[in-house]
Order: C-alpha cells, then sequence, then structure tokens
C-alpha cells in the first residue's frame, strides 16, 4: 500500500482544518479482525468522519477525500461521499475525470475506481477520448476485468457509431499480439453480436466464422476461439456439422499436406505447420456433430471420447466418460 | 503473426502418478485465520471497508476445520457476536449491516447514505452470525426485506446499499440467500432478478459480473447458485434449459488444469485456488460435482498450502483469509479421504451443512415446518 508518510501533513496539524472536530471510530472492545491502521489513516479517516458528521460539501472535501482514497482506494463511502461533493459544489467533472486516470491504472483491481468513473462519465457525456484512455489502461494489463466490463458499458450506454466502428480493429490487434487472450475474444462477441438495436446480417456471421477458423488454424489448441466459433454457431442456429470438414484434419495426428497451395479454402483453413495435433477441441467438436445424429452417430463419437478421456485430454477423464454415458442412455 | 506456440500441457495424467498426497495442514489454517481475526496488519487497510467479509471468511475456515469449541472461548463468541450486531443499522431504507465501523462514532443503530448497510456485508453478517450459534432474536426480520427491495434496481440486479448504481451477479447472489435464509421472498421481484441473472449469461455458457461482460468463475457461481436457491413455486421462472445446462458444465470443467489440477476462472488464465472453489461448487450445485478430477484438484490444494499456514491462490503466492477458505469449502465440497476429508458444506450457501440449518431454521420469522 503506497502510503505517503514522509511527506504526510496530519490533518490535525494542517490550520485550514482546525475548526473541523475529528471523529474517531469506535470499535468497541473485543473487535473481529481489527486493523492496526496507520497514524496517517487514523488521522484522514478521523477527519473524514468528522466531515461527513456536519455534512460539509466544499473544495477541501476533495483534498481530505483523495488523502484517504490513496491509503484506502476500496474505501467507497469516501468515494461517494467525493462525487456528491463534486456535484454540490459544482467542480469540473473534466478536471476529475483528469485526475483518477493516475488512479485507474495505480489500482487497475479496485472496483470502485472504475464505479467513480462511470459516474463521472455519464455525468459529463462526452465519451470522446475514453476508449483511447482504456487501450493505455489494457496496455498495463490486457485481460484486467474492471477495464473490459467498463469499456463495454462505454459502448453500450453511449452507443455512438463511431465508438463502435473502431472496435474490430482494435481486438484484431489483441488478438495479433495474443490469440489466447479470452477478454478480447469476449470483445469481439459482444460488438458483433450483442448490440443493441443491430441486426446481425448472415454475412457477418458467415464472416466471423472464417475469422474464428483461420485463428484455429494458427494455434489449434486454443480454447478461447473454438468457444468463439461455437458461440456464433450457437447464435445463428448453425449445425455443428456444417463445419465437419474443417474440423475433420484437426483430429488427425499430423498437418495434412494441401493439394494445391494457390487454391486456399478461406472456409476450411488447414492447421498451420508444426501444429500440436490432434486438437482436443477439434475431437471434442467432431464428436458433438457426431451426437446429435442418432446411435450410429454416437457410435461413432465414443472413440472420439474414448481418445480424450484416455489420452489426450486425461484431466477430463471422469466428464468424457459421463458424455458417453449421457449419449449411450439418450441414444 | 508467430504460429502456434501453444504453452505446453503435461501429457501425463497428474491424477496417475503414483507420488503420494501431502496431508491437509488443518491446524495451521486455522491458525492463519485465528491470527487474523485477533488483528490485521495495516498493509490490509483496504479490508477497512469490508471487514466483515474477512470476518466471514476467517470464522468459515473454524467452521470447515470445527475447530470454533477449540479455539474460541464462549465468551469470545459471545463477544464477536456483539460486534456483528453492533454493525446492524435500520433507516429509511430498511435494516441491514455494515462491513464494520469503519464510518461510525459511536454504537449508531441508524445511518445517513454515508454509513448505509451494504448487501454483500448483510450476507456475511447472516452467515457469521450464523456460525457463532447466535439465536437471532436480534434481527430486524421486516427491515431486512424493505432493505433487499431497496437495493433491487430498476434494471432487476441488486446494488451494494440502496440507490448505488452498481449491480451485478455478486449482489444479487447475497439477495437470494438473504430471503432464502428468511423464507420470504417479497423482498424482490424474482421474475427481473431472474431476468438480469439471463442477460450476465455468455457465448461460452458461464456468467460475466454484469450484462455484456465476459464469463468469470465467481460470478458463475452467483447465477447458478441464485437460480438453485429459488423456492419450488418460482423455480421453473430460473431453470436453466437443457442445452444451457450442458453448455455451462462444459465451460466450468474445461476451466480445469490439466497440468496443476487447479482451476481458472476464465478461459486460458491461469488456475487459483479460489476459482477452485467457483467453479467447483457451482458443478455440485448443478449435480456435476462427479465430473471433477478430485485427485488432481487435491494436489493443487496441497501445492498452494503456505509453509507458515494458510492457502494461497497458487504455489509460492502468500495465503490469505479469502483463499484458506475457499479452498477449504471446496475440499469439503470434494469430500476427499483421510485429512483431506473434511464436511458436508453446502454449496447454494457456502457454509457447512449444519451452520446453513442453523441459519435455516432462525433467520425465519416463523420456524419452518418440516
Amino acid at each position: 500500500m503506497p502510503v505517503q508518510s514522509e511527506d504526510y501533513v496530519p490533518f490535525a496539524q494542517r490550520p485550514e482544518w482546525a475548526d473541523v472536530v475529528p471523529v474517531p471510530q469506535y470499535d468497541g472492545v473485543q473487535p473481529l479482525a481489527p486493523i492496526f491502521y496507520t497514524p496517517e489513516y487514523k488521522d484522514a479517516t478521523d477527519y473524514f468522519r468528522g466531515i461527513v458528521k456536519t455534512g460539509e460539501m466544499s473544495e477541501r472535501v476533495l483534498v481530505l477525500t483523495e488523502e484517504v482514497i490513496r491509503m484506502n482506494p476500496a474505501h467507497y463511502s469516501a468515494w461517494q461521499y467525493r462525487y456528491r461533493t463534486l456535484l454540490a459544489i459544482n467542480a469540473s467533472l473534466k478536471d476529475e475525470l483528469e485526475f483518477t486516470k493516475g488512479l485507474a491504472i495505480a489500482h487497475l483491481k479496485t472496483y470502485q475506481v472504475w464505479h467513480h468513473r462511470r459516474l463521472l462519465l455519464a455525468a459529463t457525456n462526452d465519451p470522446a477520448d475514453e476508449l483511447r484512455f482504456l487501450e493505455s489502461v489494457l496496455n498495463v494489463d490486457v485481460k484486467n476485468y474492471h477495464t473490459w466490463s467498463y469499456r463495454q458499458w462505454v459502448l453500450a450506454h453511449f452507443d455512438r457509431e463511431e465508438m463502435w466502428a473502431g472496435e474490430v480493429d482494435y481486438v484484431d490487434r489483441l488478438l495479433e499480439e495474443d490469440l489466447r487472450n479470452n477478454s478480447a475474444w469476449h470483445h469481439r462477441f459482444f460488438i458483433t453480436f450483442q448490440r443493441a438495436g443491430k441486426d446481425t446480417r448472415e454475412d457477418v456471421v458467415k464472416r466471423e466464422l472464417v475469422f474464428a477458423k483461420q485463428k484455429i488454424a494458427l494455434a489449434p489448441n486454443n480454447m478461447s476461439a473454438w468457444n468463439y466459433l461455437r458461440g456464433v454457431l450457437d447464435y445463428s442456429h448453425t449445425p455443428y456439422a456444417s463445419q465437419e470438414d474443417f474440423v475433420r484434419p484437426y483430429t488427425g495426428t499430423q498437418v495434412p499436406l494441401s493439394f494445391d497451395s494457390d487454391v486456399i479454402d478461406v472456409e476450411n483453413p488447414l492447421p498451420s505447420e508444426g501444429s500440436r495435433l490432434p486438437a482436443v477441441p477439434a475431437i471434442e467438436f467432431l464428436a458433438d456433430i457426431y451426437e446429435v445424429e442418432g446411435k450410429e452417430g454416437v457410435d461413432e463419437a465414443i472413440p472420439l471420447w474414448k481418445s480424450l478421456a484416455e489420452e489426450h485430454d486425461t484431466i477430463r477423464k471422469k466428464y468424457w466418460e459421463y458424455r458417453i454415458h449421457e449419449a449411450v442412455t439418450a441414444a | 503473426m508467430a504460429t502456434d506456440p501453444e504453452p505446453f500441457t503435461l501429457p501425463e495424467d497428474v491424477s496417475a502418478q503414483p507420488v503420494p498426497i501431502p496431508p491437509l495442514e488443518r491446524s495451521r489454517h486455522v491458525a492463519h485465520c485465528n491470527r487474523c481475526l485477533a488483528g490485521l496488519p495495516a498493509s490490509l487497510t483496504d479490508i477497512d471497508s469490508s471487514r466483515m467479509v474477512l470476518a466471514f471468511y476467517c470464522l468459515g475456515v473454524m467452521d470447515v476445520y470445527s475447530a470454533l469449541d477449540m479455539k474460541l472461548s464462549a465468551s469470545d463468541r459471545e463477544a464477536w457476536r456483539g460486534w456483528i450486531w453492533a454493525q446492524q443499522a435500520g433507516g429509511e431504507h430498511g435494516t441491514g449491516f455494515r462491513p464494520g465501523p469503519f464510518m461510525t462514532r459511536v454504537r449508531q443503530p441508524g445511518y445517513t447514505d454515508a454509513s448505509a448497510p451494504h448487501l454483500i456485508m448483510t450476507y456475511c453478517a447472516l452467515l457469521s452470525l450464523a456460525i457463532l450459534r447466535d439465536d437471532f432474536r436480534r434481527l430486524d426480520r421486516a427491515g431486512l426485506v424493505r432493505f433487499v427491495r431497496a437495493c433491487q434496481d430498476t434494471n432487476g440486479g441488486f446494488t451494494t446499499t440502496p440507490g448505488a448504481d452498481d449491480a451485478d451477479l455478486r449482489m444479487c447472489y447475497c439477495a437470494f440467500v438473504v430471503c432464502s435464509f428468511l423464507n420470504d421472498w417479497s423482498g424482490m421481484d424474482v421474475t427481473r432478478a431472474v431476468d438480469y441473472i439471463r442477460r450476465c449469461r455468455t457465448y461460452e455458457g458461464g456468467y460475466g459480473q454484469s450484462p455484456g461482460a465476459e464469463a468469470l468463475g465467481g460470478t458463475t457461481y452467483c447465477a447458478i447458485a441464485a437460480l438453485y436457491l429459488l423456492p419450488q413455486d418460482t423455480a421453473p421462472a430460473g431453470r436453466l434449459t437443457r442445452a444451457e445446462h450442458r453448455q455451462t458444465v462444459r465451460w466450468l470443467v474445461h476451466t480445469q488444469d490439466g497440468a496443476t489440477g487447479g482451476f481458472a476462472g476464465r478461459t486460458n488464465k491461469v488456475p487459483d485456488a479460489c476459482y477452485c472453489f467457483w467453479q467447483g461448487a457451482a458443478l455440485a450445485i448443478m449435480g456435476e460435482k462427479e465430473r471433477i478430477d478430485a485427485v488432481a484438484l487435491t494436489r493443487f490444494f496441497a501445492r498452494c498450502q503456505h509453509r507458515f499456514g494458510g492457502i494461497a491462490k497458487a504455489q509460492d503466492e502468500a495465503a490469505d483469509p479469502y483463499h484458506t477458505y475457499l479452498a477449504s469449502a471446496m475440499i469439503a465440497i470434494a469430500q476427499g479421504a483421510g485429512t483431506w476429508a473434511l464436511g458436508p458444506l453446502d454449496p447454494l450457501v457456502n457454509a457447512t451443512e449444519e451452520t446453513a440449518a442453523w441459519a435455516r431454521e432462525r433467520v425465519p420469522a416463523r420456524p419452518v415446518l418440516a
């Protein structure tokens, strides 16, 4: 915890705070899990409770709540009181957005930082620079959950064409850097299929299927890409069997040679050279195709599940055995 | 672009190796949490606004290891019950519990916006009181129903404090447990709450923290547990279709990592002891516990044990009550053998069965008829 104890001047020693009566915390005689606070935190929160008691909302409350927040960024009451104070004294919310940029990066995993920012952005109604700022935050931690869900909120809340427009390129770039970034895959699904009031045309579904398959070709065991492929198929009610030609080469042990390297089948890209095969998600997928084809299909799926249980994916042995049991019972 | 630099997972089945699993260090884990209950260093100041959660995890560890009678005197327990009750506060939005006295000067039964009760803390306080075998005579039941209602957002979800505009699945789950304990669902619009949960579901089969967000371990547990907590007469509204059930189970089992045996919270993330509970308990609730490789999971937990006590999120990390409790709770669900035999635990409310039964009997206004 960054506690700036050397520069810290206690509020009790600041002349401009002499009129405030500090209110110490009362924890009872035998508290549960008491925290041995630093003198600085005790001092700042004593004055914060003092301010809350009188209901004062002024410029100096911003100074005080900043001190409290720097020592405890999860102090939701300090954030909440700060926000109300900003509104009450008509402070510049733009300045506050600027101020919280540093805090957001320092405390990426603290929920309150993002919530505060959300309130500010909704109030200013000016999200022009926000996506760029979020990109800089994601550069620090590319899978940060709060940042991603906040980005999704920004897009959905303001719902501006120019903001949505750049998202596909952004996701593309992230996936070029790391094919296994599931947050980027999820975001791709969100911007493509979950944008309110936007019809998803057939060519979009086709484009996304091709996209997923080309990424699978580069890394055949990447579950994020397979989940995306399944997601698009489920969304568009397309049978998995439509992908049988694509999946089959991934279930073998060797990368198949393409007969004519001049002709590239974009809908059925082959595994790239050096791929680790067979790909577990491909075996699973092929078995799923067979399973819905009735008893004969199940007979073909069983050896696939067995190979997962016994050889290729033994951690899920009991799951694959259960799949066999379930399919046999249903068939 | 680089092609296929895939992380190589161990081909061997860890559970097939004849290496013995080290024992579960029960007394050390209890000692770790007992130390935290006695006091926390200043480096944990950010716990200040969620102390009730930490108290619940520490007491939960004592409960899971049946160490309450051994480690705590009757006067300790009475004092701690008193501390928890001191956090109960009533006001214009009803009655709930605060995280601790971080915003209060003296025993303050009333509240302002800055010191309002908090839905997650309320869930933790009720469970902590049940662990301490409180008689719940001091519970303001009518106020609690009003408080839950005041936390329901217009979007169907639940906020931390009334009107906070911060709804997500964590508070939704807490609201469901509170209503279930009270055996009184008048505090929520169930249809809208279920609709909110549905909107958090993703194409992967898990649930994000809020609508639009990526499938995540903890919040998937919250969604599944909430739907299964629905009382018989309203349950059909929240039931998963067969296809949804299968898809969720598939996503959950695929987060178990073949190399370490631990569970990750999201696709392609590293395993973490807390997600072993969130993912594993969700499977247990769905009646699919047997799909887990429990031996590999136990090995993972064994490696997460810290030599000074407590369980860490992963090997060679520092232990804390959060990971110690959730790992221990999952060990109890997994029903292992030898030193690893614990339990039983109720995965729906996340407490030992005895504690859950205690709460169900004493939290409602009238005793539940068998």
